[in-house]
């Protein structure tokens, strides 16, 4: 397991890409793959800075890597506060552009990119998002 | 992420390299609004050296979009669209709002 800390700001999105972009690489994972594992991760860790934290520089991400069986399992925790992503309903992406409203695409991108998206709290432990990836999957 | 704009007679190209994400998103939304601002409501994106675009890029151009299409005739093209930028403004169903052209040509031709 691979594990790395990022201040919880916007600029640390994209060295988290080239990190996650990295370690999908050397796991197997066509360029669709990879650039689907790094938007996933994008948007999540995009959502803890906004939600999670709600703002810039209020705490770190943590980011774990592991691989697992055909696949890989990237697990991102913050201290800031709850965050579930099944409280977030989808966006109705096929609403005339005129009345869009667009809450939830991030979460949108992560459970139709990813095989398997859960969350859990921890008073201790604090927030963990973890992202499961199977090739070709 | 940098960008540069070519202003021709009947549209302005809008060429972007790098990433476009919530950390750089924000100075491409004050891009369009200046330039819409000054009564420009035609442009060409050439998206040929974005190397990822999020929700959050996704919904600027969007929006500007929105803006640009209340005026007269005014609308955004998208060029040089990559297969993965492409899949993911499928997924998001907004390729469907945007004309899309393999080339900046062809695209500001379209004006």
């Amino acid at each position: 397991m691979i594990s790395k800390s990022f201040p919880g700001n916007f600029q640390s999105l994209a060295p988290i890409s080239d990190f996650i972009v990295t370690q999908a690489k050397d796991a197997g994972f066509s360029p669709g793959d990879v650039y689907a594992i790094q938007t996933a991760v994008d948007e999540a860790c995009a959502n803890i800075i906004d939600h999670a934290y709600g703002g810039e520089d209020i705490g770190d991400i943590i980011i774990r890597v592991k691989e697992i069986q055909n696949g890989i399992q990237i697990i991102l925790i913050d201290d800031g506060e709850p965050f579930d992503p099944d409280e977030i309903p989808e966006p109705d992406i096929t609403s005339p552009l005129e009345i869009r409203k667009e809450r939830g695409l991030g979460i949108f991108f992560m459970r139709q990119l990813m095989d398997k998206v859960t969350f859990d709290f921890s008073k201790t432990k604090g927030n963990s998002l973890t992202l499961v990836k199977y090739r070709g999957g | 992420m940098e960008f540069s704009i070519t202003e021709y007679k009947h549209c302005d190209l809008i060429e972007i390299s790098g990433r476009i994400d919530s950390y750089t998103s924000p100075a491409i939304e004050e891009v369009l609004k200046a330039l819409m601002a000054d009564g420009h409501y035609k442009m060409v994106i050439d998206l040929k050296n974005v190397t990822y675009l999020s929700s959050s890029g996704m919904l600027t151009l969007v929006n500007a979009q929105k803006q640009c299409k209340r005026h007269n005739q005014g609308e955004i093209l998208l060029a040089h669209v990559s297969d993965q930028v492409l899949a993911s403004l499928g997924l998001a169903g907004f390729n469907q709002l945007f004309e899309i052209h393999d080339d900046v040509v062809t695209a500001v031709g379209k004006f």
